[in-house]
């Protein structure tokens, strides 16, 4: 029954995107959740994430080869380091424009972004890194659907990570105190809750979810690039947009929704993998037009 | 207001002394070379450049071209349609006297206006799409066989192997739909079937759809028409993603860089090269020239335009001037003279007057030379 095994195969396809799309739309999400900022260089930050674990993956690899072991511990320091980083990108460029009006910061954030981008572009003269791991090709095969050990390994490293954070904001102490500065933030500085930190940590949190997932998609895709985060970042903020800007759970809800649709909608007569931006920005627009507030985000009065 | 108005013309004076001072004793000749020094086929410009730059140092070591010196400029077109045209303007607004480069088609094709409009002479040494031959105003000049050359030696290739169920992928771009197009024709003519054409977003990371679309429509054989950034990434999720079919990728992809990209997967897939520097005998010395000067292989593209610097010399030493029009019409009389890349003469539409592709063979890491017949 091919059309059972088509049908497979797309969430297959779709759950390996969904999980790319959802790890960074977290980012997207929980940072307007504290400070209220799209933050366009996030795209970014998956992108210099890709290319930290590249070079902690050829540091490590002496020791412990490229396989799973070198490529998990590349995973952690890309994202301890990376985490850092978008913490010191929200000390040093947003800090200071938080009392600014809103357009000042979101034009920071797209400051940011072509930062980063151009400063990977002049490092790597532009060029594609082959990001090479010893991982194989192998994978479980039915008739025509196969499923590689790398979709899986991955797949289920993004849904720990979920995990993990979802544990994190709803049962720690600093998961909670996120969650009330996203609801008030005076009212939070006046109970004692050192705001600055909070926003500090989601950015750590942010970032180190991107920079995980631009090491995994660098070693699942085999190359990464100064460009690549641009799309990228535009498909998990419609994500996140999809699953409500600023709940959790709808950036990861949307993610996997996106990435399914898209693996889907390419799989329809006469829309082929050509129109997948056109499908998923048509959802965006469609998405912003009926139900602005997404799926799972509760509506309020805001004003970019 | 007096010692103003004097100022200005004191300064315009001087503008002008200036402006005539700089081409009365102009020792230059300024040479543009418009090639992707940035952006996702930034190896093959850079390799471009280093090319053209090792033929114009050598033409300088013996004198020079009309007793002047050449000076190359660096347009770099990023492979992107819309850089290319600045870059263009760019390279026209500093005076240079001819233009050698175009690699990506896409990109090559809106400047052909811009250097038209000057009638600037334009040696295109890799671009080969058949859409730039009707948009050539005249002053441009092909020196790499075009897509139709390609087309059939890759249709009659695909027979040779008994392909039965052959997939199409492109970019969308102009030189890879059109190579997409017209092995599709000359596929078809032979009483063949496409059962698939895909066209995938440049830049785009994920293949899974395509691969799935590939699998589903049970291919025995893959043609990926566009470049190497891509290419290796499409190879690796094909063979990732569970396909053992043929392989083949056309010369926009005949680069070292692919097996980076793709590893092991590029092991058996298949290129439709023009002759690389590897593969030439007259290009021992230009490979170890090339490595000498810097300390790596000479790319695929490297001999071309390392000859369309030296043509572009040759014409002008010919026609005894730089004069636009002298130099296109001295250019448009080259006569089987050999070079690198063998001989040159071109048809009325000012392209290669033959066919000059090969088929190379991924293995152990590098394309080693297959012989089809």
């Amino acid at each position: 029954m091919p059309a059972l095994e088509t049908f497979l195969q797309a969430i297959v396809n779709g759950l390996v995107l969904g999980s790319f799309y959802a790890l960074i739309a977290l980012g997207y999400t929980m940072i307007f959740g504290v400070i209220k900022l799209l933050n366009f260089a996030h795209g970014d930050v998956y992108m210099v994430g890709a290319f930290v674990g590249f070079g902690a993956l050829s540091l490590v690899s002496g020791v412990v080869g490229a396989g799973w072991t070198g490529l998990a511990i590349a995973v952690l320091i890309s994202m301890i380091a990376v985490g850092f980083l978008g913490v010191v990108i929200q000390r040093v460029a947003y800090q200071p424009m938080l009392s600014a009006p809103r357009l000042s910061i979101l034009i920071t954030a797209l400051a940011v972004s072509l930062v980063l981008q151009n400063g990977a572009l002049s490092l790597t003269e532009g060029s594609y890194k082959a990001f090479r791991t010893d991982l194989g090709f192998g994978g479980f095969e039915f008739g025509r659907l196969f499923i590689s050990h790398q979709a899986i390994v991955l797949v289920a490293t993004a849904a720990v990570l979920m995990i993990a954070l979802e544990f994190f904001v709803s049962r720690t102490m600093y998961g909670r105190a996120m969650r009330a500065v996203s609801i008030d933030k005076d009212m939070c500085r006046l109970l004692g809750i050192n705001v600055n930190r909070v926003v500090a940590i989601t950015f750590l949190i942010g970032s180190g979810l991107a920079a995980a997932a631009g090491t995994m998609a660098g070693a699942y895709y085999g190359s990464i690039w100064y460009f690549m985060g641009f799309l990228i970042g535009l498909k998990a903020f419609t994500a996140a947009v999809i699953g409500g800007i600023g709940s959790i759970t709808g950036a990861m809800l949307g993610g996997l929704i996106l990435g399914l649709l898209e693996s889907f909608g390419t799989q329809i007569p006469f829309i082929g993998s050509e129109w997948k931006d056109v499908f998923t920005f048509a959802i965006l627009i469609l998405v912003l037009v009926f139900k602005p507030t997404g799926l799972l985000g509760k509506s309020e009065v805001e004003r970019m | 207001m007096t010692i103003r108005m004097t100022t200005l013309a004191t300064a315009a004076a001087l503008g002008i002394g200036l402006a005539g001072t700089a081409q009365a004793d102009d020792h230059e000749i300024l040479i543009g070379i418009q090639v992707p020094t940035t952006g996702s086929e930034a190896t093959y410009g850079q390799d471009m450049f280093n090319a053209a730059e090792l033929a114009a140092e050598e033409i300088n070591a013996e004198g020079g071209v009309l007793g002047r010196e050449l000076r190359l400029i660096n347009g770099d077109s990023a492979c992107d349609p819309q850089q290319s045209v600045n870059a263009a303007s760019n390279l026209v607004s500093r005076d240079v006297l001819g233009i050698v480069g175009g690699y990506c088609s896409g990109a090559t094709m809106p400047t052909l206006k811009t250097y038209g409009d000057e009638g600037l002479p334009f040696v295109i040494t890799a671009s080969n799409s058949t859409q730039l031959i009707p948009a050539n105003p005249g002053n441009a000049f092909m020196i790499n066989s075009t897509g139709a050359d390609q087309s059939k030696k890759a249709a009659d290739f695909f027979e040779a192997q008994g392909v039965e169920r052959l997939v199409i992928i492109d970019q969308g771009d102009s030189y890879s739909q059109d190579l997409a197009d017209l092995t599709a024709e000359r596929w078809e003519s032979m009483g063949n079937e496409v059962v698939r054409r895909e066209t995938v977003n440049k830049g785009e990371q994920d293949f899974s759809a395509v691969v799935s679309n590939v699998r589903s429509s049970d291919a025995d054989a893959v043609f990926w028409t566009a470049y190497y950034a891509d290419g290796g990434l499409l190879i690796r999720q094909l063979r990732q993603g569970g396909y053992r079919g043929t392989i083949a990728v056309g010369d926009g992809s005949n680069s070292p860089q692919l097996f980076e990209i793709a590893g092991g997967a590029a092991e058996g897939v298949f290129a439709f090269s023009n002759p690389t520097a590897d593969f030439l005998p007259a290009a021992a010395d230009f490979i170890e020239d090339y490595q000498a000067e810097y300390g790596q292989d000479p790319g695929p593209y490297a001999p071309l335009n390392y000859d369309g610097m030296k043509l572009l010399a040759w014409a002008m030493e010919k026609a005894g001037t730089t004069d636009s029009a002298a130099v296109v019409d001295a250019l448009a009389t080259a006569d089987g003279e050999s070079w690198l890349t063998g001989p040159i003469r071109f048809t009325d539409e000012n392209t290669l007057a033959r066919s000059n592709f090969i088929i190379l063979e991924g293995e152990d890491g590098a394309w080693s030379y297959y012989d089809n017949q």
